[in-house]
């Protein structure tokens, strides 16, 4: 396998143009992947990685005209938790990145990874889609736009074309929402998958909910959302009565599976009762 | 067959250039280059036994290729210290019965000593937090985080008499440490 | 003598391991050296039992690099290996009968040669029926793991009796009773298995292996290959990293058949983690089925038990960890009447052996589990019922074995019922936030040091004066990570009355030091610092006397052995050790001595059935206590608080002994929660550390260690074997607090290690709402 180390974006555009070209981020989930892949003999490897850890344009967070955050997809997740516009504008972002993995493996791995291995249990997903984020493309053909939600299309499958690189998240910081949360259920406090994993907004007007946003991670093939128990809380307090009745919606609505970290009926219930926090909140 | 390509890097303060595969693992170079002290306990990122520091970040080199080595200022567990001359980290380690089978204690002073030129205050639940991308199955962590704890206090000149290892709970509800901060 | 005081000097490998300077067989990479690799087509092919119908190498062999294929046809010898039994080939030839069984060693120039010459490698297996749980394999028409095998599945069967526990039982105005199950746990040491090994021109097959067990090595490697034993040497540098699983062969005859196969080359073979898991020892996994029978104010009547424990595909030290397992199964407490029944059963599941507690942490959740059920029956407090009933110097045991031997369990329950985070129980469990429940827990435990009856557990020290008048100690037990070697410099510059610079250490060799045995079964420090001890005490005599001529001294009075030198103290005469060192030929510079452990004398009970093991006659002692947090929502448990106070006779090194304590309970709070060994028809679905979890630095509380002061008499310095019990408690302390937590209802089923969140979740819906204010 050759290793291509691009310096900029033009540079990046043209590695990408050889035959069998991967990408390669911090390389925390491809190198295993790698590794594994040699073990087995399977074949073909990629002919040739691409580093994106050199590229300027793909890295640091800005704050856009409309006050989105720019998320460079190259950032670890050290960089952004290390950011205070991260911090003080995405908290539940921030929550997910400081329970992602560990320590090096923040130092290591990149959002853009997270997103682009598009794993169900991927810790920045939740976050993102409860939030609205759009993900921005590149390519020699220019860059687009499109819905995370959208890009994201199955367990390891994206929208990304061949040529193209995952540049940025665009993230709406919705200050408007008055209850943020995020809450990953894993089997141990470090090193660990999401066996479930929810991240809410609640919009209080006069003490009702006026909007709710929760977004799940662990339990559907991609971030599940469930617009029935959101339409469920809307109008009420956020009292655990109006949490519970939304819960029982969760619990009728979701269709996990079972793996080797928990059954589907441990994930259906925890689904639900993990909005029951929010009564603390 | 890869191609071989040179990369030079600064390895424990010696600058170094050496011809490699550059799909080559960082793990597997930098032992082929006489650092044993850096271990491998997994291959795949989940015991930390192989970190090093990159930049003075602490990162494994089981996920790293060799190409990503290139440029870098690289330090292994015996650069930051040797038992003539060890590190605050690895003598307090030694000192404070931080080691038992050892395997994971070099990797264990890589992520202690980046924690602590960072922080060097940390609590010990921030220790824990450190240290917790590597996997000790002797200890129980009870004595690195103790031993952590003194190396601070001696890298700060901080001499007074040490705490005791901490008989109270870490109080904080199952759930606390998982929360996201309110808007 | 002058005990070693609470400030002796840190470990001395310590520093060597924390900078990296260690260099354990992990770092034997010697110049110019092939590499090996097992090839075990079962887990690629998702076969736990299959007939072996050819392999084909033509691929591999066509990789450059690749140098050498090995079969079963190129095992010279019965191809037959076994600590007890010999019934592991070496290489699979016409079965496999587990998924790490393997069928071929592949011999390269480097590791991606190995790697891709593996890879490349094709086996033809046919599926064979599987035996993948105990209690199956024991059905009428159970596929049979070792066909033809006389007695088909069943490996053994044993008893151990005392009294008569069923009429007791019948009589006993409360019985309680319980099915229990312990899991599979994985040792993941952090250094895997592995090691070199070099054919010399004279016909030596010199080996550096991470095992625990380098005397007895040398017979395993020599039956499975046909060697003579006495042909090999094995050195034992520091291990990463054992807790049993590197007891017994793992690399040694692979590696040996490869270096045969060498060209005189040296060769190393090191697993990787996957393989590890995969063909690697685990703790057994264990049914039990108990009954215990008390009168109504607690004092325990009879205990009846039966255990089935699968051994998986070879039968290892199975017979032997159950054994043990048998004699702890009614708990360190006075039962007069006992009964204690055992199967241990071949299945297709990976082998199991040895791990720290050895049989004792399968027992311990049932008896413990049982005693709280117990006092919840009775509505008494758990601690006092433990304490009604704690056996004490003189009292028999449930083995029928007369503890003429210190044993302080008493003691370590009051130390822990004195305790604040006992005291405030109640105030804990009032405490709980919402979604959250709170709740402490204790338990009593013990185990076993030492081989047991049947099988001399000795061991053979040898201590020299150096030409520049230090002291070199050989090392025969190997030192896994708990310190001992460093244990036995202290020791040594004690008796010699020296500073422990002067001391240097030769590793296990076997070519240099004298055959003691293994490192496990809490005996390494207790055996061999017992020789060690004598073997000083004998060259400090000798070198006071070997003083007198060069002194000019007509009698022995007043010479003795100070720092460095041989001194008169009335004339005040001395005579450096360097000079005496080259006044004395070398022979007389040695002094060998052994030790060999006492032995049970006084049995009331009756076994049948185990060939070598019962009974044990030394004990540690243990009582723990967990304080713990269950959230509602998730089922997830924290340990909070941990505290353990643990007899092991005289601590010569208090910080020694501390880890050994933190250690055993950190491996045993994994065992409670976090680490579930899954497997599917025999083939491991948790096969690498992302999957098997074991606990990080945020899963673990600050665990505390008190030193329950005791001495035994038979011990160096009065000290016991720690090693082990501190792994058996975690498992019925983290259930009590969950009991305690959740009530009686939701903890009866809580019965089946690990308490998952998914496990807990469940009993604390079945168990009700009511549960928790009920007591408060």
């Amino acid at each position: 396998m050759r290793v291509q180390s691009p310096r900029d974006l033009a540079e990046l555009f043209e590695a990408l143009q050889t035959p069998g070209a991967q990408p390669l981020a911090g390389g925390t989930d491809l190198l295993v992947r790698l590794r594994a892949a040699r073990k087995d003999g399977v074949k073909p490897l990629p002919a040739s990685l691409v580093r994106l850890d050199g590229v300027e344009a793909l890295r640091g967070v800005r704050r856009e005209a409309d006050g989105a955050l720019r998320l460079g997809a190259a950032s670890t997740h050290a960089e952004l938790l290390a950011h205070p516009l991260v911090r003080a504008a995405l908290p539940e972002l921030a929550a997910a990145l400081t329970q992602l993995g560990s320590p090096p493996i923040r130092n290591m791995g990149t959002l853009g990874g997270n997103i682009c291995t598009a794993s169900p249990a991927g810790d920045c997903l939740p976050p993102l889609y409860a939030l609205g984020a759009v993900v921005e493309l590149a390519s020699q053909a220019g860059a687009r736009r499109m819905r995370l939600a959208e890009f994201i299309a199955g367990p390891g499958r994206t929208g990304l074309k061949p040529g193209e690189v995952l540049a940025a998240a665009i993230v709406p910081p919705a200050p408007e929402f008055q209850v943020r949360h995020f809450e990953k259920v894993g089997r141990r406090g470090a090193l660990a998958i999401a066996v479930v994993s929810l991240s809410a907004l609640l919009r209080l007007e006069r003490g009702r909910i006026a909007e709710a946003r929760l977004a799940w991670g662990s339990v559907g093939p991609t971030v599940w959302r469930c617009p029935e128990a959101e339409a469920e809380l809307v109008g009420r307090k956020p009292t655990l009565a109006a949490l519970s009745a939304a819960a029982a919606v969760v619990r009728e609505n979701v269709r996990p599976i079972g793996d080797l970290r928990a059954s589907a009926d441990y994930r259906r219930q925890v689904a639900g009762n993990l909005l029951l926090r929010l009564a603390l909140l | 067959m890869s191609p071989r390509t040179t990369i030079s890097f600064r390895l424990n303060g010696r600058d170094i250039s050496v011809e490699t595969a550059p799909d080559a693992r960082a793990v597997d170079l930098l032992r082929d280059l006489g650092a044993l002290d850096v271990k491998e306990g997994c291959g795949t990122g989940e015991c930390g036994a192989c970190s090093i520091l990159a930049g003075g970040a602490h990162v494994l080199s089981c996920l790293m290729l060799a190409a990503q080595l290139d440029g870098r200022e690289i330090t292994t567990p015996s650069g930051l210290g040797t038992p003539g001359e060890p590190h605050p980290v690895q003598q307090a380690l030694a000192e404070g019965g931080a080691v038992q089978c050892g395997f994971c204690t070099p990797g264990m002073s890589m992520a202690a000593a980046a924690l602590l030129a960072q922080n060097p205050a940390p609590t010990r639940e921030e220790i824990r937090t450190a240290i917790s991308g590597n996997l000790c199955r002797c200890t129980g962590y009870v004595m690195i985080v103790d031993a952590v704890q003194a190396a601070a206090r001696k890298m700060r000149g901080d001499s007074g008499p040490p705490q005791a290892a901490a008989q109270t709970s870490r109080k904080k509800p199952a759930a606390a440490r998982k929360k996201g901060g309110k808007g | 003598m002058p005990l070693p005081s609470p400030s002796t000097p840190p470990r001395a490998d310590a520093l060597a391991k924390a900078t990296g300077a260690e260099r354990y067989a992990f770092d034997s990479i010697p110049e110019g050296c092939l590499h090996a690799g097992a090839f075990r087509p079962g887990a690629r092919l998702g076969i736990a039992h299959g007939r072996v119908r050819g392999v084909d190498a033509g691929a591999a062999l066509s990789i450059p690099g690749v140098v050498r294929v090995l079969t079963a046809a190129d095992v010279p010898g019965p191809n037959l290996h076994g600590i007890i039994h010999r019934d592991q080939p070496v290489l699979c030839g016409e079965v496999i009968r587990h998924a790490g069984d393997p069928v071929a060693l592949v011999l390269a120039e480097t590791p991606e040669a190995l790697r891709d010459g593996l890879a490349a490698l094709r086996a033809d297996i046919e599926p064979l029926p599987g035996a993948f749980d105990a209690a199956g394999a024991l059905k009428p028409g159970a596929p049979l793991v070792h066909a033809g095998r006389k007695g088909g599945n069943l490996l053994l069967r044993a008893k151990i009796e005392k009294g008569d526990a069923r009429a007791a039982l019948k009589n006993a105005p409360v019985v309680v009773r319980g099915e229990f199950f312990t899991p599979v746990q994985e040792h993941a040491f952090l250094e895997t298995q592995c090691g070199t090994a070099r054919l010399l021109p004279d016909g030596t097959l010199d080996m550096t292996l991470s095992t625990q067990s380098p005397f007895r090595d040398r017979f395993e490697i020599g039956a499975g290959l046909g060697l003579d034993p006495l042909s090999i040497r094995i050195r034992a540098p520091h291990l990463g990293g054992g807790f049993g699983g590197k007891d017994g062969a793992t690399v040694q005859c692979l590696l040996a058949l490869a270096a045969l196969n060498a060209g005189g080359r040296p060769v190393r073979m090191a697993w990787d983690r996957e393989e590890s898991v995969l063909a690697g020892f685990k703790r057994h996994a264990v049914r039990l089925r108990c009954a215990l029978g008390a009168d109504t104010d607690g004092t325990l009547l009879a205990h009846d038990c039966d255990m089935l424990f699968d051994t998986g595909a070879y039968a290892h030290l199975g017979g032997e960890v159950m054994e043990l397992s048998m004699e702890h199964a009614c708990g360190p407490y006075r039962i007069p009447n006992t009964r204690v029944t055992g199967r241990c059963v071949y299945t297709n599941n990976p082998i199991a052996g040895a791990f720290r507690g050895f049989g004792v942490a399968q027992a311990s959740p049932a008896f413990e589990g049982l005693m709280d059920e117990l006092a919840a029956k009775l509505g008494m407090d758990p601690l006092e019922l433990r304490r009604r009933n704690a056996l004490a110097g003189g009292d028999v045991n449930g083995a029928g074995v007369r503890l003429n031997a210190s044993a302080h369990l008493p003691e370590c329950l009051e130390a822990v019922a004195a305790h604040p985070l006992w005291a405030e129980r109640e105030a804990w469990r009032a405490s709980a936030p919402a979604f959250t429940m709170r709740g402490v827990g204790v338990a009593a435990v013990f185990n076993g040091m030492g081989y047991g009856r049947g099988l001399p557990d000795m061991a053979i020290a040898k201590v020299e004066l150096t030409d520049a008048g230090g002291f070199r100690v050989y090392v025969s037990v190997a030192d896994m990570g708990q310190g001992n070697a460093s244990a036995f410099a202290l020791l040594a510059a004690q008796e010699l009355n020296q500073p422990p610079s002067s001391i240097e250490l030769v590793m296990p060799d076997t070519e240099r030091c004298h055959p003691s045995g293994s490192s496990s079964a809490g005996r390494t420090t207790y055996t061999f610092g017992n020789a060690l001890i004598k073997a000083c005490a004998g060259l400090r005599a000798k070198l006071a006397s070997r003083a007198a001529m060069p002194l000019l001294r007509d009698t022995l009075d007043g010479l003795a052995l100070e720092p460095g030198r041989v001194v008169h103290a009335p004339s005040g005469k001395a005579l450096p050790l360097a000079v005496l060192a080259r006044f004395l030929p070398h022979d007389d510079r040695i002094c060998v001595a052994e030790f060999l452990m006492p032995v049970a004398q006084d049995v009331a009970g009756k076994a049948e059935g185990f060939l070598i093991g019962y009974p044990h006659l030394l004990f540690a002692y243990a009582a723990h206590l967990a304080r713990i947090e269950v959230d509602g929502l998730t089922g997830r448990v924290r340990v909070c608080d941990y505290l353990c106070a643990t007899d092991g006779g005289r601590v010569l090194h208090r910080q020694g002994f501390d880890q050994q304590a933190q250690g055993g309970a950190a491996q045993g709070i994994g065992y409670a929660l976090f680490e579930e060994f899954r497997l599917d028809a025999g083939r491991s679905t948790t096969g690498d550390l992302g999957t098997y979890l074991i606990p990080t630095a945020l899963d673990l509380p600050d665990i505390a260690s008190l030193a329950v002061d005791g001495c035994e008499e038979s011990g160096p310095h009065g000290l016991k074997g720690v090693g082990e019990v501190g792994l058996n408690g975690p498992a019925p302390a983290v259930a009590a607090a969950l009991r305690h937590c959740l009530g009686d209802a939701a903890a009866r089923r809580l019965r089946r290690l690990p308490f998952t969140p998914e496990r807990v979740l469940a009993a604390l819906k079945a168990g009700g709402t009511a549960r928790n204010r009920r007591r408060a």
